[in-house]
């Protein structure tokens, strides 16, 4: 599911980033690479969310969080 | 004189470091993304004159947005003596991928390896030696804000400055799939003698094979753009 689905303080693994070529290596770059585990801080559905990921936190706006994929930690 | 190029994440301290280092007072924000364009300063050491220059903090050197390209054609283009690289040490793994990147770039890095006093207080063990031997590169720890670290950082820079023709290289290695075409693509690279002499033809090779836009368009004004853009495929 897209990560813009998910709820403030669940945690979930990055399964691939759909996009162009550009948005695809800025992600990976910012280490959003699959099999990373991403904690949601903050979110305002559906407008932007703020995350947690390898220790920094990023915010990213609602085009973006529609584009990377995800699987809920606890596999729901 | 010598040239110093400070380059870093965004957020990691990087002007403050600048003003410790030149006596300067830019502008030091608590967000990200205060210093948009480079800025110079120049500060004098053991009776030389350095010029150092702050860039814009990225996270990467592609060639995709504004703020990484103007970092990316000054290390490039201007060949900076050393490059200082702020890497926050409480967040190595994310800080180290720029370092990676000014690596392949062959660009004289030395680290700074800011927060050092955030690293201490929460209790992460750094072994800066260690670092410093696998990386190839000098690593001085710094607290911007109190200046600690700066002093030797500027000793470290002026060595390195000096050295930077005897600096060893280190090779990251992406495995056998990737490199099979990073070699094929370099060797036709080395082939124009112009192109190769101004950037790093490994360099130059990676990025072929990621189609970054602005090296594509370097290889298109080659001669030999066809063969190169045939080691491609």
């Amino acid at each position: 599911m897209p990560l813009a689905f998910l709820s403030e303080g669940e945690e979930c693994d990055i399964v691939e980033v759909r996009g162009g070529r550009g948005l695809v290596q800025h992600l990976f770059d910012m280490g959003f690479t699959p099999s990373t585990r991403v904690r949601v801080l903050k979110s305002n559905p559906p407008g932007p969310m703020l995350v947690e990921i390898r220790d920094s936190r990023v915010a990213l706006g609602k085009g973006i969080t529609i584009k990377i994929i995800v699987n809920r930690s606890d596999g729901r | 004189m010598i040239t110093v190029a400070i380059i870093g994440n965004p957020n990691v301290g990087k002007t403050e470091l600048f003003n410790r280092l030149t006596g300067m007072k830019q502008h030091v924000g608590n967000w990200p993304g205060v210093t948009v364009e480079k800025k110079t300063g120049t500060f004098t050491y053991r009776g030389e004159e350095i010029r150092v220059v702050d860039l814009p903090g990225t996270y990467s050197l592609t060639a995709q947005a504004a703020d990484e390209l103007i970092a990316r054609n000054y290390i490039v283009d201007e060949k900076p003596d050393v490059v200082v690289d702020i890497v926050d040490g409480t967040n190595l793994e994310r800080n180290l991928y720029l370092t990676l990147l000014l690596l392949e770039l062959e660009a004289n890095v030395v680290i700074a390896l800011n927060r050092w006093d955030m690293v201490k207080e929460r209790g992460i063990v750094i072994e800066v030696d260690k670092l410093s031997e696998l990386l190839g590169v000098p690593v001085v720890p710094t607290v911007a804000p109190t200046g600690e670290g700066a002093e030797v950082l500027k000793e470290v820079v002026m060595k390195a400055a000096k050295e930077k023709e005897v600096r060893r290289k280190i090779v990251m290695g992406y495995g056998e799939d990737v490199e099979r075409p990073i070699g094929v693509v370099e060797d036709a690279v080395r082939k124009d003698a112009s192109l190769s002499g101004r950037y790093p033809p490994r360099w130059l090779a990676i990025k072929v094979l990621e189609r970054d836009g602005q090296v594509l368009k370097l290889v298109e004004e080659s001669p030999h753009r066809a063969e190169i853009m045939a080691a491609v495929k």
